[in-house]
């Protein structure tokens, strides 16, 4: 088991290290960062070209370079903002509560809807809900979010007028106070409901597909010989059972939600590292990119390295690889 | 006498052809939209009424089904929306059939190589494909928009950094089972080389299940670029791309509201299309790749 989570931490150590040498290596390949700081008066003086490359650096070798932005990746400094001259670290920091906000309440929703469909679609087989739920899925892998999002304004928000479609309300930071919850909640359905419906697709039907194993295994049968309820053989012997790769299945979700969230926070105008991210790259905004794709990456990175030694401890098959 | 024969042979041969479509329960629906996705895009100007470009401020605003000249409408420019829709295929295709063809090539020669190679080649390429896979595709396209800049190419390689990874890591396996066949020890007896062995003993071998990725990936790849356009950082504004559409849309949800539904929908039909066909070439040429998620 040691040995198996070394291996795992090792694994993700070098994903990571990959990754920050992919973002700074091509960034670096295909624009000149001084160029971008030098004001358009003095584009064509090549002495204020070479002062700013001495001045950012970029006259020291690559390696050496490279070194110096892990060294601050680590601390989590990533520099300056060329739009907003502010450090990308308290950019980032002030947006990330908007999306971890969203990104649970999408994976609360995916759990809380997809498991219990998931259990009811295999207990009641072929039957029209069945049918529904997997109608469900086939539209949910098909359509794109930010039409889904969208459409659900126009019918929810614009038109009814029962949802807001934009914003997270007066809350701002972590944890909001009492009386703002309620209008947090109702600021975080649409948006959420959005994020999660492939989840809910995908949590449904692997729900489904466990459980129906399950269901037909021996001893659900000798359960159900042995004359158990019908309701404490599908709770107690099957569903325990089916939940094993769905829960680990929800650990990656997580990971993804936080990053998938790009396309929901622009339309909903949800002020979280979505849109941050697509304000930097919209403008070209080098350190705003490079920090909130590093952070997002190294997110990513951790969860899934996190599941996987959880992952190992429930089932031990898979340790040996 | 041998006229009467190959009549024979060739009705007999025709029967079974004929049977074997039959026995293929082909999907009709998902092959008529796709292939009206080809045609559509194609010979759109001969399909399309209008030009794409053109506004007529005569006739805004006209909902769908209500006008027989504009069938599914105008917005608020007065840009005929079923013409748009047409030439929107033709953007679909200039993305998807590069974007495929790179992430295809690409992939299937690092498959190749590092399932052939193995050793050290080997677990480099895969450390690789593992890092490419393992995060989330919009942020790579993301970073690739940052670096190229929008535009068709832009999305061209977006589209491809993301996608050559699981033809890379499905090749491999392949060629790790394949590898070992007597056919392949044979070839390397006799002085083959590496290149034509992988070409000439190992490529053939990994077709049926390259087309079915192909397949699979198809309907993931038209979302991807669908999003791009979305966000503004695919094809550039005002070009009739589905996803530039019900961007164009949501600005004017109040008032033209067929003009986000309509995209959306044809996005949403040609990637079920796609996937279904996807499913259904699964199972028919590679039942062992059959999964129950």
């Amino acid at each position: 088991m040691f040995l198996y989570i070394l291996r795992r931490l090792g694994e993700g150590l070098v994903t990571l290290i990959a990754l920050s040498f992919v973002v700074f290596g091509s960034i670096h390949l295909t624009g000149d960062p001084a160029r971008f700081l030098i004001p358009v008066t003095e584009a064509h003086d090549e002495e204020v070209y070479l002062a700013q490359v001495k001045a950012m650096g970029l006259d020291r070798p690559f390696i050496i370079q490279y070194l110096d932005f892990l060294q601050g990746a680590l601390r989590a400094e990533f520099g300056k903002s060329f739009i907003y001259s502010v450090p990308v670290k308290d950019l980032i920091l002030d947006r990330l509560p908007a999306t971890v906000h969203l990104a649970l309440t999408g994976m609360i929703m995916a759990f809380s809807l997809g498991i219990p469909l998931g259990i009811l679609a295999a207990v009641k087989r072929d039957s029209i809900f069945d049918k529904i739920g997997q109608a469900f899925a086939v539209f949910g892998l098909a359509a794109p979010q930010f039409w889904v999002a969208i459409m659900l304004i126009m019918i929810t928000g614009a038109q009814m007028g029962w949802l807001p479609t934009h914003g997270r309300g007066d809350i701002e930071g972590w944890w909001p106070e009492w009386h703002q919850v309620p209008d947090m909640i109702h600021h975080l359905l649409l948006p959420a409901f959005v994020l999660a419906i492939t989840v809910i697709a995908a949590v449904m039907r692997l729900t489904r597909s466990a459980m129906l194993e399950i269901l037909d295994s021996d001893f659900v049968k000798f359960a159900q010989v042995k004359g158990i309820s019908h309701r404490a053989v599908i709770w107690k012997h099957a569903a325990r059972n089916a939940l094993i790769p769905v829960l680990t299945f929800g650990g990656i979700t997580l990971a993804g939600l936080l990053n998938g969230s790009v396309v929901v926070e622009v339309v909903f105008a949800w002020p979280g590292v979505g849109l941050l991210l697509l304000e930097g790259v919209r403008n070209r905004d080098f350190p705003m990119t490079e920090g909130a794709i590093l952070l997002s990456g190294f997110f990513y990175i951790i969860t899934s390295v996190i599941i996987d030694i959880l992952y190992g401890y429930v089932d031990p098959r898979v340790r040996i690889r | 006498m041998a006229v009467t024969e190959s009549n024979v042979l060739e009705i007999k041969s025709s029967a079974t052809w004929r049977q074997r479509i039959r026995e293929a329960r082909l999907p009709w629906i998902p092959i008529v939209v796709i292939l009206l996705v080809l045609i559509f895009g194609i010979f759109s100007e001969l399909i399309a009424p209008f030009d794409p470009e053109e506004s007529n401020l005569k006739a805004r605003v006209i909902p769908p089904f209500t006008n027989a000249e504009y069938i599914l409408g105008t917005d608020i420019l007065g840009k005929d929306i079923f013409s748009r829709l047409v030439f929107g295929a033709r953007t679909l295709l200039q993305v998807t059939v590069p974007a495929m063809a790179i992430a295809v090539l690409v992939g299937t020669a690092i498959g190749l190589v590092a399932g052939y190679a193995g050793r050290w080649l080997d677990a480099v390429l895969m450390r690789i494909t593992d890092a490419t896979l393992g995060f989330p595709s919009i942020l790579v396209a993301m970073l690739i928009v940052t670096l190229i800049g929008t535009g068709l190419w832009g999305v061209v390689f977006a589209v491809t950094a993301t996608t050559w990874a699981r033809f890379a890591r499905m090749i491999r396996g392949e060629v790790l089972g394949t590898k070992e066949r007597d056919f392949v020890l044979l070839a390397r007896i006799l002085g083959v080389s590496p290149t034509m062995i992988m070409l000439r003993h190992l490529f053939p071998n990994v077709i049926n299940t390259l087309m079915v990725m192909i397949s699979l990936t198809i309907g993931q790849v038209i979302l991807l670029e669908a999003s791009l356009s979305f966000l503004g950082l695919g094809m550039k504004p005002g070009e009739p791309a589905w996803g530039i559409m019900v961007a164009e849309g949501r600005a004017q949800l109040l008032t033209v509201w067929w003009l986000a539904l309509l995209p959306g929908i044809m996005i949403t039909i040609v990637v079920m299309a796609c996937n279904f066909f996807g499913d259904w070439l699964r199972d028919y040429l590679d039942p062992k790749l059959r999964r129950s998620r």
